[in-house]
């Protein structure tokens, strides 16, 4: 059995989180020393047998911590968080491991893992995490958390990217909110791509709503960023031509092709 | 050779299997299975007399068919006539087989004459195959799944504290029957420390067959459970032996196929299930085999762009299993997502029992690209628009964004005239440049390899070396003493260069 003062420390740490505004110096300090606490019962990485209510109180521990550092913007602490739950997740759950009560965090967190991989245009990742989930694959939509990253990757991919800029505000919890920025970076840049070879020109005003810019000044930086001309006085954007460079001929390549070729048939002959 | 069958083949292939089976036995002279049992277990001998493998995978090839003839009586008697003298093993053997009815014990006494008394003992080798052929007729019925258990633990622990390489192909066929005994007691999730641990003491032992056996083993597993981040570890931890037989080449690149699929790797994924494709037995042999990796392929084509051949689904095999994705490809081929949402709907069940219901959702974007790559070849100019009424597009921003996309991504080649609202096709791409030559150089080199390992895979008759060895030898000794003749007798001079000249 856990020793009382985590149990206690666990206790504060609920109220801290759920309490509203929240504390996240008293969080962040909790979490700190529960983390130490769980090492030292052998929990952070589950090992054997461990009790059932010690091993709920160190998984809501863990998910606290996962939904803490995405409010405080710390990215690699949740993918941390996140691959210490996988083993709570993934393997206690049949039979010769200890059956864990499904937690109503889980679903959350897993949505959230696979947004972030969306913002970082990891989409093999994406995919495989996506497989690898228990759920059947007809009812993924089912399932609000997930539902949302899958319809994000499925927008991204086949290119409707008003469709993501209108769904932001449509997130399931509130920590999807948190990724809502740089997911926007990510679609800034796949747009900005395309626009550069789908036109010869852009008029700055359309530019702007293609981009979801509102102010002229923050699309005038980002063109500066991927050097567009800018021609202020038409107001038009001009993309560097591309496509049109010359092509080489790969001389040694396909000399060094030939004469393998030739080596092979004269072992054959 | 029906080794290759798909474990999850249901009932109906496996009838339908075995009557073709049935088919092919009446045809052939018929043999009871205890002689063919006892004919095995002679080549087993032969093999391990000779160091010649090639008769254990004769034996091994006939096992799926002998597993079927198998029951208690047959196997009792098989395990007495082999092994004549009362030693320990064959009352090990014994064990596992319900007692004999006593009428059946009189016979026994009867076909075990005397004059045999005088053979050796078989070798260990005989001794595995019998348990391996008790294991599979244990596993035929629910009751005895615990039996069998414990038998394929004892069993593993004896190929491995005999520990000898011409068990090897046996030890192979071993695992594979120690993962049904898990899969079928529903335990395939337990079974991965023991496999793991094999596998890494089969590598230390250049236990070629074995480490194919159970890294695919293991990669099933796996698979199974959709650890895919795992199985894709394994497989860049492992390598996979190249001696390995056809059948474990096939499994390995399918698996390897699905991995790369989920991972968005297509092109490779596709070189995967062609290979598995062209190594599988033939498809009346495995249809549950071949149906999986056409079913996946036919997949992994269409994600890669690819329209698969219309004769591809009236193959007789494949005709009824395919029928779902070739709904699928013909939405997919008029590039309509209306058709392909309600081809989805209709078969997400038999998609989801396939596990590619995952990947045939990611065919969406396919289809929107086919219809837009479509509208670009029969169009020069066309407005946002109508690409938005044709495709069923939400809005007409959807459009301009998924053109855009689709002319980045080398879809299309045009031009959008933002002002005007239209989309400017551009013409083909002359297919002449210096890829040209790239793929010419991966076709010959395909030819070539093909070549140098069909050269590889020859065999010749081990010693037939010997007698023209022998031949030579005895032609030079001949020679050397026609010459001394020749220089002995000086006297035979004219007629002595003729002579020499002969030979």
């Amino acid at each position: 059995m856990a020793p009382t003062q985590f149990v206690s420390a666990y206790k504060q740490l609920q109220q801290a989180f759920s309490a509203r505004p929240s504390d996240p110096k008293k969080c962040a300090s909790l979490l700190a020393s529960l983390k130490i606490a769980l090492s030292e019962l052998g929990l952070l990485v589950p090992m054997g047998e461990a009790s059932l209510e010690d091993m709920v109180m160190a998984r809501d521990v863990l998910e606290i911590g996962a939904f803490f550092s995405i409010r405080s913007r710390d990215i690699p602490s949740f993918d941390r968080y996140y691959s210490q739950l996988q083993t709570y997740y993934n393997d206690y759950k049949c039979v010769p491991y200890t059956v864990l009560p499904p937690s109503p965090r889980e679903y959350p967190i897993r949505g959230l893992y696979l947004i972030r991989l969306l913002t970082q245009n990891r989409i093999a990742d994406f995919h495989t995490t996506l497989e690898s989930l228990p759920l059947a694959a007809d009812s993924l939509t089912a399932n609000p958390y997930i539902q949302h990253p899958v319809n994000l990757e499925r927008w991204l991919m086949e290119g409707s990217y008003s469709k993501v800029w209108k769904a932001r505000e449509e997130a399931p919890a509130e920590e999807y909110r948190f990724f809502v920025d740089s997911l926007m970076e990510t679609i800034r840049n796949e747009i900005a791509s395309c626009e550069e070879a789908a036109y010869e020109s852009l008029p700055l005003k359309d530019a702007g709503t293609l981009l979801f810019f509102t102010s002229q000044s923050e699309l005038l930086s980002f063109a500066k960023q991927r050097g567009w001309q800018v021609n202020l006085t038409a107001g038009t954007i001009t993309f560097a031509k591309k496509g049109e460079e010359k092509i080489e001929i790969p001389k040694e390549k396909l000399i060094a092709a030939n004469l393998a070729l030739a080596r092979e048939l004269e072992q054959i002959v | 050779m029906a080794d290759v069958e798909m474990k999850p083949v249901d009932e109906e292939k496996k009838a339908e299997e075995g009557k073709k089976e049935e088919a092919k036995e009446q045809s052939a002279p018929p043999l009871t299975p205890v002689a063919e049992i006892k004919a095995n277990v002679a080549l087993i001998e032969r093999a391990v007399s000779t160091l010649e493998p090639r008769f254990m995978h004769r034996v091994l090839r006939t096992l799926g068919a002998l597993r079927k003839k198998l029951d208690d009586s047959v196997l009792r008697e098989a395990i007495s006539e082999v092994y004549t003298t009362e030693s320990p093993t064959k009352k090990t053997l014994l064990e596992w087989l319900p007692a004999a009815p006593s009428a059946d014990h009189s016979m026994d006494i009867d076909s075990a004459p005397a004059p045999k008394q005088s053979q050796p003992e078989p070798v260990p080798e005989s001794e595995v195959y019998f348990r391996l052929l008790i294991l599979h007729h244990l596993l035929t019925s629910q009751n005895t799944y615990t039996q069998a258990m414990d038998l394929a633990h004892e069993t593993i622990e004896r190929t491995q504290s005999l520990n000898r390489r011409s068990m090897d192909p046996i030890a192979a066929k071993v695992w594979y029957a120690v993962e049904r005994t898990y899969e079928l007691s529903g335990q395939l999730a337990d079974a991965r420390p023991l496999f793991l641990a094999a596998q890494r003491t089969a590598s230390l032992r250049h236990d070629d067959e074995t480490q194919a056996s159970l890294i695919n083993r293991l990669l099933r597993s796996y698979i199974q459970f959709s650890l895919y981040d795992q199985a894709d570890k394994l497989v860049s931890k492992t390598t996979f032996p190249s001696s390995a037989g056809n059948p474990q080449f096939a499994r390995y690149h399918y698996y390897l196929g699905r991995i790369k699929a989920v991972q968005l790797n297509y092109t490779a994924a596709h070189t995967n299930l062609q290979q598995a494709i062209r190594r599988a037995p033939p498809a009346k042999t495995a249809p549950g085999f071949y149906q999986a990796v056409h079913k996946l392929s036919v997949v992994v084509d269409l994600l890669m762009g690819e329209i698969p051949e219309r004769s591809l689904f009236r193959h007789p095999v494949l005709e009824k299993a395919l029928s779902g994705y070739f709904e699928i490809v013909k939405a997919v081929r008029m590039g309509s997502l209306s058709q392909f949402r309600s081809t989805l709907s209709k078969y997400a069940s038999l998609f989801e029992q396939d596990r590619t219901y995952t990947l045939i959702v990611r065919l969406r974007q396919n289809v929107i690209k086919t219809g837009i790559r479509r509208l670009s070849l029969s169009y020069s100019r066309i407005s946002l628009r109508d690409i938005c009424v044709k495709l069923h597009l939400d809005s007409e921003e959807d459009a301009e964004y998924i053109v855009g996309k689709a002319i980045r991504d080398g879809v299309i080649e045009g031009r959008i005239v933002h002002e005007k609202g239209w989309m400017d096709c551009g013409g083909q791409k002359s297919g002449y440049g210096p890829e040209v030559s790239d793929v010419f150089a991966r076709r010959i080199s395909y030819c070539l390899e093909l070549h140098n390992q069909s050269v590889k895979a020859m065999r010749y008759p081990l010693n037939a070396h010997r007698k023209e060895l022998a031949a030579a030898e005895g032609a030079r000794e001949r020679e050397k003493e026609l010459a001394k003749e020749l220089q002995e007798g000086g006297d035979l001079d004219d007629e002595g260069p003729d002579l020499g000249e002969g030979f």
